[in-house]
């Protein structure tokens, strides 16, 4: 079967709140899915995330906008008939079915002939690495276990689209890493459309072709993990995508090609972003910790910053910096080599212009 | 507005709430609405006359009064005895064997009929009582009025208080504890000042069950107040089956409804709000409950020990009191007694079990579709449904028996008579146990496991069929026991709607007792006990054999 895709067009959604009255959850949201393709929504709790993808999914039904998988309407298709798998944050097994009825059920409601039934679901149990689990009860499985069970229930049935609403906030660390990288192994050998909820913003690099932040009930930004870190469309897709540093600038010249800027004491010149920018705008700077390298000043110049704290990691060290009025987090690789800079001490900083991005100054 | 489209777009979900509605408002909302029509008017005038009548007469007024006394004293009394025992089972680190066997000696009450206790006081404390003619030598005893009657419904009905109390001082965070200790509070403060705050919705919401039970129970003052003493349940009666009066029972039947609703609708939307035990959460570290000194174990297991002495003391009192020609007179051994509940008798054994044995799962369907709609599904009236589900049992018996009465007396539906009408009757008054079960368990099951169904492409019938009812299994033999066992125990609204036809071992009882027929009410009461505890026990193998793993523990279901 060949993938469809997802079209959101402009899709609300009401709730009614007990101080707050009416309130969106979501508003006017807007998303495309490519066939094959996996889309994580990523946000914060109470950004929408969940309800956008229960409107996908038809447990909750769109007070406006029109959702299409594939090349059919099903807005006002029932749940039962989207030929959608969704994979649930506590994988919701049945409690009073083994392994395999759970994985069995839907084919059981499609009524497949019990021959089938039994190679399908020995096929995908095989698959999620469950083969010889099949006789026992959901209650006897660990975390990893009930969340392969739950992922081998949804795509038994070859659904037109997977949908999953964080499926591995349950599970540690360790565990999480591993299956992100099997979910994604098995949507791309399936090559089955998907729509994935997280609020852990590596774990949605580490999984999307594409990712849409949400905030507030809105889409606030679409693109690939290196659209959004590298060129951030607002503070608050800045902050949620990576650690930043948000400096305040002061535009001095603008041309097509360059913008020079007065921020941290110092002019910088920066390679011109989209907005439109006049002299004397005040701006915010996304400089990125590791785009600045830290240098103990040269003999003779005054020392631009002071060294206030750092934190070794291992493979890196997070110092911060103090730089006049501003506190700044900068990131040094491989410290075994570079060497590692003591509180207090003084030091010179260079930015890297061409990775710094400008945001127009919002208030706050 | 959502609710409406979503019940058009799945036909069976409207089929199910049309039917539900349809039986609620055949069964409940029109014979109570017939009852307060009755109550208001006079060929067909809207009246205060016929209340006016009834208050008229000072011995119905002092039936009020005394309804409204009885049922505090038992609010209180009974109230404090649940808390001992609540306390020692919950709080007092007692070993298992004993928590079990506390739990034994309250079942006992809760599923006997209504007036085993109040028997078994006749046979200590009556005329030719073993306890006062036997023992003490006492003559002219009278056993009858308030002081019996309480001390007969306290013992009956504080079982209702324990169930309360025990889950809510049990989920006490002994961690809470601990830490006021660590605080410098002595155990007795810490008792004082956490233990019993975090406690009190229970005592609240305990106080008003057993208020509404006394105000309720029909059987007890029946045989035990005497003439002295009326209260509502036994004037309404009297003034039925005595004076042939619907009217006037119907006015004194509305009386009681005036404070039935009062504390109904106070626990409903004041104390059932105030529960701080589900607030807590997580529960720490392990700990052992240090409230109570150890050297104060003892005493309070004392205290619960000797009160359930008193209750087996009564039960094997009924018993022997089957097995012999007339107690306190002649203690000859015989089986005449069982000779003649199974010859005589034979027709109410019969006619109660096949009462009960169609009213179970009727019962038990209705429970779980009317538990399933209110706890899962979307549809305008919801909140409504489930309030209007809950009136014939939180109404006095005598309310609803005096309802049928005028309800169904009459075409178009005249059922009095009838089988159907009993059967309705228990059907709709001890359903909502099993209805509260099904909702309770359905909020343990996460919607998400029906949404995972329906994303499977199961359609609701389905996945009802095929998930949900599987998962509520427990709460359908609830239901089934709790009908069962009220069919074989209940008489305040029954009495109203037996028949030559249609008549129940309760009533034969009763008719014993007022026949002075002492040793068959014994042996009939015998027979209850002895076929109720049967079911339990098939019951929770039942239960034990479905238990879904990892499901809720639904073995203390039959108190409420």
């Amino acid at each position: 079967m060949s993938p469809g895709g997802i079209r959101v067009q402009g899709i609300s959604k009401q709730f009614s709140h007990r101080v707050k009255g009416l309130v969106y959850a979501v508003r006017d949201v807007s998303l495309d899915v490519a066939p094959g393709q996996l889309v994580t929504l990523l946000g914060p709790s109470g950004c929408g995330k969940t309800t956008t993808l229960r409107m996908i999914a038809g447990f909750e039904r769109p007070d406006a906008g029109r959702i299409v998988i594939g090349d059919q309407d099903v807005t006002d298709v029932r749940v039962s008939a989207r030929g959608i798998g969704f994979v649930f944050q506590n994988y919701a097994l049945f409690p009073h079915l083994s392994v395999f009825e759970n994985v069995a059920y839907g084919l059981r409601v499609q009524k497949a002939p019990e021959r089938e039934i039994a190679r399908r679901v020995g096929e995908v149990l095989a698959l999620v690495g469950l083969a010889g689990h099949e006789r026992q009860q959901p209650n006897q499985l660990s975390g990893g276990e009930q969340q392969r069970v739950a992922l081998a229930r949804a795509i038994v049935i070859r659904p037109r689209v997977l949908l999953f609403d964080e499926p591995l906030s349950n599970l540690d660390a360790t565990l999480r890493v591993q299956m992100r990288g099997e979910i994604q192994a098995l949507q791309k050998a399936l090559s089955i459309t998907a729509v994935y909820v997280t609020h852990d913003q590596e774990e949605a690099m580490a999984i999307s072709d594409r990712i849409a932040v949400m905030e507030g009930g809105r889409i606030v930004q679409e693109g690939t993990a290196e659209e959004l870190y590298a060129r951030p469309a607002s503070e608050f897709v800045a902050r949620f995508i990576g650690r930043t540093n948000l400096v305040a600038g002061r535009v001095l010249a603008a041309s097509a090609s360059a913008v020079e800027v007065e921020a941290l004491g110092r002019r910088l010149t920066l390679p011109a972003g989209g907005a439109a920018l006049v002299p004397g705008a005040a701006v915010r700077l996304v400089v990125r910790p590791e785009t600045i390298d830290l240098a103990p000043p040269e003999p003779g110049d005054a020392p631009q910053g002071v060294v206030v704290s750092r934190t070794f990691l291992g493979e890196k060290v997070e110092y911060e910096i103090r730089v006049g009025e501003e506190t700044l987090q900068v990131t040094g690789y491989s410290p075994l080599q570079r060497g590692v800079l003591a509180p207090g001490q003084p030091i010179a900083l260079r930015i890297h212009g061409e990775s710094v991005r400008l945001l127009p100054e919002t208030a706050e | 507005m959502r609710g409406r489209r979503r019940a058009a777009r799945d036909p069976a979900l409207l089929a199910a709430v049309v039917v539900v509605w349809a039986l609620l408002a055949l069964f409940i909302v029109y014979p109570l609405g017939r009852l307060v029509v009755r109550t208001f008017t006079d060929g067909g005038h809207l009246t205060l006359g016929n209340v006016l009548a009834i208050l008229g007469d000072p011995h119905h007024r002092q039936a009020f009064w005394n309804s409204l006394l009885l049922g505090a004293l038992v609010g209180i009394c009974g109230t404090a005895l649940g808390f001992l025992f609540a306390l020692t089972a919950a709080r007092a680190n007692l070993s298992r064997g004993w928590v079990t066997l506390l739990d034994a000696a309250t079942l006992l009450p809760l599923v006997s009929p209504p007036f085993t206790t109040a028997i078994a006081m006749i046979f200590s404390f009556g005329p030719r009582g073993l306890i006062t003619y036997g023992l003490l030598g006492l003559k002219g005893v009278t056993v009858y009025g308030l002081a019996s009657t309480l001390f007969s419904e306290t013992l009956t009905y504080f079982p209702i208080a324990y169930l309360t109390l025990k889950p809510i001082l049990a989920g006490i965070d002994p961690n809470v504890e601990d830490m006021a200790q660590s605080l410098g509070a002595s155990r007795w403060r810490v008792f004082r000042t956490v233990t019993l705050p975090l406690a009190v919705p229970g005592f609240a919401n305990a106080f008003l069950l057993l208020f509404t039970a006394s105000l309720a129970d029909f059987a007890t003052p029946l045989i035990l107040a005497g003439n002295s003493f009326p209260v509502l349940p036994t004037q309404a009666y009297l003034q039925i089956t005595g004076l042939f009066d619907l009217g006037g029972g119907a006015v004194l039947s509305f009386l009681l409804l005036v404070p039935a609703l009062a504390v109904y609708l106070l626990q409903r939307y004041w104390v059932s709000r105030r529960s701080y035990v589900t607030v807590t959460g997580k529960v720490g570290a392990q700990t052992t409950v240090k409230t109570v000194a150890p050297w104060l174990r003892w005493p309070l297991l004392g205290g619960c020990l000797a009160v359930a002495v008193a209750i087996l003391y009564f039960y094997a009192l009924l018993f022997y009191a089957s097995i012999v020609v007339a107690l306190g007179a002649n203690h000859a051994w015989t089986w005449r007694h069982y000779q003649v509940i199974f010859t005589d008798g034979l027709k109410a054994i019969g006619d109660t079990l096949i009462i009960a044995g169609v009213g179970m799962p009727l019962g038990g369907c209705y429970a779980i579709l009317l538990g399933y709609l209110v706890a899962r599904k979307a549809f305008p009236g919801r909140h409504l449904m489930e309030m209007v589900s809950m009136l014939n049992y939180a109404l006095p018996g005598t309310i609803v028996g005096i309802a049928y009465l005028v309800a169904f007396n009459d075409p178009p539906l005249a059922l009095t008579g009838g089988a159907l009408i009993i059967v309705a009757c228990y059907v709709f008054r001890y359903s909502p146990t099993g209805i509260r079960a099904t909702v309770a368990l359905l909020q343990q099951i996460d919607p998400s496991i029906e949404e995972a169904s329906a994303g499977l492409g199961a359609r609701s019938a389905t996945t009802f069929r095929r998930i949900t009812v599987p998962l509520i299994v427990p709460a359908f033999f609830a239901a089934l026991g709790v009908v069962f066992i009220r069919s074989m125990t209940a008489i305040s609204a029954t009495i109203f709607l037996v028949s030559i036809g249609w008549t129940l071992i309760t009533v034969r009882i009763l008719e014993n007792m007022t026949e002075l027929a002492l040793g068959p009410a014994a042996a009939f009461s015998v027979l209850v006990v002895v076929v109720v505890f049967a079911v339990i026990a098939l019951i929770s193998l039942g239960l034990r054999r479905w238990r879904v793993p990892g499901a809720a523990d639904f073995s203390s279901i039959f108190g409420g």
